[in-house]
């Protein structure tokens, strides 16, 4: 804009209002009082030049404490991920309300031998076993299963075979004279490497205990009933009933009789339930190195950072503008004011 | 180099007194603010820094703000008296807005407002370039400009009218 060069505008220059003596005594009296120099400030900080300095300097401050984080983190604890799949044997039970449960745990070493907890030679029990082998000859080793089920006096009860090009598994329930189930599980788990082993007892002798006793009680019942059938002076009517009553009784016995031999064939062959696999086991991952431990760490606090950031973005952001906005209205209101107190003058 | 406060003092006094003049319309007035706008500024010297603008708008800043402070007084002890201030339309006192001017442009100059008064002080009495102005005036150069425009024309306006009644 060029500046207003009119005649009127000469003219008021010329004749600029110029300060009286009065008043050029009176400030530079005030003036002779000099004030103390200016001090040698540290340079003031604006808001470009706070934000320049401040960005990197978040930033170096983020990325130092991810790196000491990261070397502290990996120095002071060791990895837990990828921890490679232990070779454990767990005996789980089946569990029964009313029967107590045997539940076995067996020592690595102890899998590794295919040691197996001996059934009871004096209780009834349900025995039940699984085990997980891996196999290097799928086909022989199923054979090889099958043949040796057969040899303690056991059958199969089911087989389910299935092989691919590279992997395959096999899945036998076979039932073995609990006597013999010991020695079985050991010939079992000499066919591979035991993957993993379930045995589940269930001690069935108390069920066998009551049914016995009211076996009994069904006897002594038939026997009074005959007794009294015998007599000859019992009347037509009551004979009816009494022979009614044996009938039933006998029904009875005969259904308990064979509840009985169940309960007790079920519990002198145990279930053992063989799965098969030529599957190789997945290669546990190596143990990362000192650095890739630190680089994890670091990267594992970088993205804390990242999140803790966004968050105050999320938050601060919307408080910031609406402080912007409200320092902005306060600032035009001002102004407004300003105008309007100079243009009433 | 730092300058000093005196030679500010001694630089800057007419200029800060002429804009004061201009914004208040009163020399009574214009004189005593003028003395205030010092002794603030004796305070203050230690924190002007001569990189973020000269010590004659520095000075106007302060300047300006008192007036301002003055104004906004002297409102609130009309409103508190109950005295409505009534423009004097009556010719003003000879010599206000300057030495020598005739009175035809000192009461055209005295029917302004003390806004316009003001920016014609800044940009034509004061010789400030436009960028500095309207830093002062807390406004954009274009509003500056278009406000300084308005008000010459104002002011050649009531000169003409009085010239020809």
């Amino acid at each position: 804009m060029s500046l207003p060069d009119s005649i009127l505008a000469a003219e008021l220059r010329v004749a600029r209002p110029g300060a009286s003596p009065e008043l050029r005594a009176r400030v530079l009296e005030l003036a002779a009082w000099e004030p103390e120099p200016a001090r040698r400030r540290l340079p003031e900080l604006r808001l470009r030049r706070t934000a320049l300095l401040l960005a990197p300097a978040a930033l170096v401050a983020g990325l130092s404490v991810a790196v000491a984080g990261g070397i502290f983190g990996a120095s002071s604890s060791p990895t837990t991920r990828a921890a490679p799949a232990p070779q454990v044997l767990r005996a789980v039970g089946g569990a029964d309300r009313a029967a107590p449960v045997e539940n076995k745990a067996f020592t690595p070493s102890a899998a590794a031998h295919g040691a197996a907890v001996a059934p009871s030679r004096t209780r009834a029990q349900q025995y039940e076993a699984e085990l997980r082998l891996r196999v290097r000859d799928l086909s022989r080793m199923t054979k090889r299963a099958l043949q040796l089920t057969r040899g303690f006096g056991g059958y199969v009860r089911s087989v389910d075979y299935g092989s691919g090009t590279e992997a395959g598994t096999a899945a036998l329930v076979v039932r073995i004279p609990v006597g013999s189930v010991q020695a079985a599980i050991v010939r079992f788990s000499a066919l591979g490497a035991i993957v993993e082993q379930h045995v589940s007892i269930r001690d069935v002798q108390p069920v066998i205990d009551a049914r016995f006793r009211q076996l009994q009680a069904l006897r002594k019942g038939i026997a009074t009933l005959q007794q009294r059938l015998a007599d000859p002076k019992l009347a037509a009517a009551e004979r009816r009933l009494l022979q009614a009553r044996l009938a039933e009784a006998r029904a009875r016995l005969v259904a308990l009789q064979r509840e009985q031999a169940q309960v007790q064939k079920r519990a002198s062959f145990a279930t053992v339930s063989l799965s098969l696999t030529s599957r190789r086991a997945a290669a546990a991952p190596a143990r990362p190195g000192r650095v890739e431990r630190a680089l994890d760490h670091a990267g594992s606090i970088l993205l804390h950072e990242f999140v803790v950031l966004v968050y105050v973005a999320v938050v601060g952001v919307p408080l910031l503008a609406l402080a912007l906005l409200l320092a902005g209205g306060e600032r035009m209101r001002r102004r407004r004011a300003t105008e309007r107190l100079l243009a009433s003058r | 180099m730092q300058t000093s406060f005196e030679s500010a003092v001694e630089e800057h006094l007419d200029d800060v007194h002429a804009y004061l003049v201009y914004l208040t319309g009163d020399r009574a007035a214009a004189e005593d603010l003028t003395a205030d706008t010092f002794e603030k500024a004796c305070r203050l010297w230690k924190r002007y820094d001569p990189h973020r603008g000269s010590a004659r708008t520095w000075l106007c800043q302060i300047a300006r703000t008192t007036a301002l402070d003055h104004f906004r007084a002297e409102a609130r002890r009309r409103r508190r008296e109950h005295v409505y201030h009534l423009r004097e339309q009556a010719e003003p006192s000879v010599g206000t807005f300057g030495e020598g001017l005739s009175p035809t442009i000192e009461s055209a100059l005295a029917a302004l407002s003390a806004g316009e008064r003001e920016v014609i002080a800044l940009r034509v009495l004061l010789d400030l370039d436009g960028e500095s102005a309207a830093r002062l005036l807390g406004i954009s150069a274009t509003a500056c400009s278009t406000r300084l425009s308005r008000a010459l024309k104002k002011l050649e306006d009531g000169v003409r009218g009085h010239v020809a009644a």
